[in-house]
């Protein structure tokens, strides 16, 4: 490998940018674009949010209350009206097994009906004013506003549903039936909001976006325009071809990234957990990975024309399937094993974990290799495209 | 010194077989002409000397190297059939590319840059985006870019094709040009009347050589006026075998 040869391919390519004013205002406009629309006017259902319940509530025993001659447990009947469309709930007592889930991000959050529940609830009830309140722990992942929302709404209208049903069969009123919520956050928190949780995942997007289209028309261009036959008719390899692009991508990357984040950060005030560099060593793969795979689908286009119908192929399955904008459990079980060959995902998730969790390399190793891989596949497969070439 | 041999050099396309255990000598400093009608395996020829496709069987050697062989690209100048510019780069820029993939140090760069432009005539648009040239200041960039690294063989396929009468003379008359400094030129057309710029012909038909010599020397052995008739009546009598 010839460092200034592959460099003058790097080179080359950004003054093609430089010059080309529509290309590069393309670069930076479309995704800056999308993060004002999506920022300011996406809020989608989700569902199937995976929750953790555990009901330490010991409940009134049997014979206690004469409305209940089989006792009473609050917590219970809270527990059971927790909707299950919404939540995917699994149920433990294991406490620190449950909180670790949260921190791990394996799970979105922990309901805990302490033991006193019922008991506090009665008394409560019952006009005793020195009775602690009756209060549900809840220790929750915020650093995804949307689902952070919809989890709070459906634990409010559980607790509100089980409250009118006692109510109903004690004859009262549910006015006199105060219920808590203590919220812990994980992440995130309150003051999140939902375009902190899609920055990370536009950033992926546009990136993996602008890098295939661009780089499938570049080598379409090369191919059909004869540069591709002069340069493989030169001492230049192919490995030197392809690494003086992925450099001209990286930089290109990289100055996608500083603006999408600049206008995240100004705009809406977005906040970065984690190591920023970190971030875009993520964004790097991303590109280095995509730009191969475009070189590799360059191969199957003749024209300019036939390589825009590629787009709609990269589009939907990375918009609908990578997690961008709902979590990868509220789709259809039957697809979700698609969104494993899908790199964006493990861009977004390792963004999502490092800007909004704040995790280092030691978390997000899985997401790093596993695009580390896809861009030694996609490159390397290049490299041997364009040897087949000559 | 033979700067080109094949020998029994032949490709097959499936059933179709470009070139027929074609065999070439070009000796140093010829200006040579490979002439054929479409499909007579030219361009398949230029390629197999390129390195850009391999030949089914026989042998090809440039310099006395075995192509494919990256280490003869260095000595090599391509011009494909296509423009095969930068279009959103400027002419610096292209020639510039080229300049460093073949190892140029920055002086030498800018001394064969000058010197470039100065042959094919481009010395006041060196900083125009080449999208902006016309047509004919494409073709020549283009040829200009083959030669930034001083070649020794000078490899051009249908460089004429498209290419309107005034800059045809034009090229014509780079090429004598090369020629005197020493450098071989092979060059591939269907345009036979121009053949009469080479120093020596190859007539290619259904990838077999049906005849080579001085454009002069082969018009007099046929009796006829032109390398035209002297292909026709070749090919009529082969059709006619």
């Amino acid at each position: 490998m010839n460092a200034r040869r592959a460099f003058a391919f790097t080179r080359r390519t950004l003054q093609q940018f430089r010059h080309d004013r529509r290309t590069l205002g393309f670069v930076l406009g479309m995704p800056l674009l999308m993060v004002i629309i999506f920022g300011y006017t996406f809020g989608g259902e989700v569902s199937n949010i995976k929750v953790i319940s555990i009901n330490q509530d010991l409940g009134l025993p049997a014979g206690t209350m004469p409305n209940f001659p089989n006792g009473l447990n609050m917590g219970d009947r809270m527990d059971k009206s927790l909707s299950t469309n919404t939540l995917s709930i699994e149920r433990t007592a294991d406490v620190d097994a449950a909180r670790e889930k949260v921190d791990k991000a394996q799970t979105w959050a922990v309901i805990i009906f302490p033991s006193n529940f019922t008991q506090n609830f009665i008394q409560k009830m019952a006009g005793n004013v020195s009775s602690p309140k009756p209060v549900v722990e809840i220790y929750l992942d915020g650093s995804n506003p949307n689902i952070a929302a919809t989890f709070m709404k459906s634990i409010n209208s559980a607790i509100l549903s089980a409250i009118n049903k006692l109510a109903a069969e004690m004859n009262q009123s549910s006015r006199d039936m105060p219920v808590s919520i203590e919220r812990d956050y994980a992440y995130g928190g309150s003051g999140l909001k939902f375009i902190d949780y899609f920055a990370p995942g536009v950033i992926s997007f546009a990136i993996m976006m602008v890098t295939t289209m661009i780089t499938i028309i570049l080598f379409v261009f090369e191919k059909r325009n004869g540069t591709l036959q002069r340069l493989l008719v030169s001492p230049a390899t192919e490995g030197e071809i392809v690494f003086g692009y992925a450099m001209a991508f990286a930089v290109i990357g990289i100055i996608q990234s500083v603006v999408i984040l600049s206008a995240a950060i100004l705009l809406f005030g977005v906040t970065i957990q984690g190591n920023i560099f970190l971030a875009f060593f993520v964004i790097l793969l991303l590109a280095f990975g995509h730009q191969g795979l475009g070189i590799l689908l360059s191969a199957g286009a003749k024209n300019e024309l036939q390589a825009i119908q590629f787009i709609p192929l990269i589009l939907f399955p990375s918009v609908l399937l990578a997690g961008l904008f709902w979590p990868i459990e509220s789709i259809t079980p039957i697809l979700q094993p698609v969104s494993w060959f899908i790199p964006l995902k493990y861009g977004i998730d390792a963004e999502r974990s490092i800007m909004l969790r704040g995790w280092g390399i030691e978390q997000v190793w899985p997401q790093v290799l596993a695009l580390v891989f896809f861009a030694c596949l996609t490159l390397g497969l290049s490299v041997l495209l364009l040897k087949r070439r000559r | 010194m033979l700067v080109v041999e094949t020998e029994k050099l032949t490709k097959k396309f499936g059933d179709f077989t470009a070139l027929d255990k074609l065999d070439l000598s070009i000796e140093a400093g010829e200006t040579y002409g490979l002439l054929g009608p479409n499909g007579s395996g030219k361009t398949t020829t230029i390629k197999i000397l390129t390195g850009l496709t391999k030949a089914t069987s026989g042998t090809a050697t440039i310099l006395g190297k075995r192509v494919p062989s990256k280490a003869i690209m260095q000595k090599i100048g391509y011009m494909p059939q296509e423009t095969a510019v930068y279009l959103d780069n400027t002419v610096h820029e292209n020639l510039a590319l080229y300049s460093q993939i073949f190892g140029m140090g920055a002086e030498e760069t800018s001394k064969r840059e000058s010197a470039m432009l100065k042959f094919v005539d481009l010395t006041d648009w060196k900083d125009s985006m080449v999208t902006n040239l016309s047509g004919g200041m494409k073709h020549r960039l283009s040829l200009a870019c083959a030669l930034i690294h001083e070649p020794k063989l000078l490899l051009l396929d249908e460089p004429t094709v498209g290419v309107d009468p005034e800059l045809r003379a034009t090229f014509w008359e780079y090429f004598r040009k090369l020629a005197k400094k020493g450098i071989t030129v092979i060059i591939t057309t269907h345009y036979m009347d121009e053949a009469s710029h080479c120093t020596k012909v190859g007539l290619l038909r259904q990838g077999r050589l049906i005849a080579e010599g001085q454009p002069e020397a082969l018009k007099k052995q046929y009796g006829m006026d032109s390398l035209e008739d002297v292909f026709l009546t070749l090919a009529r009598r082969r059709d006619v075998k």
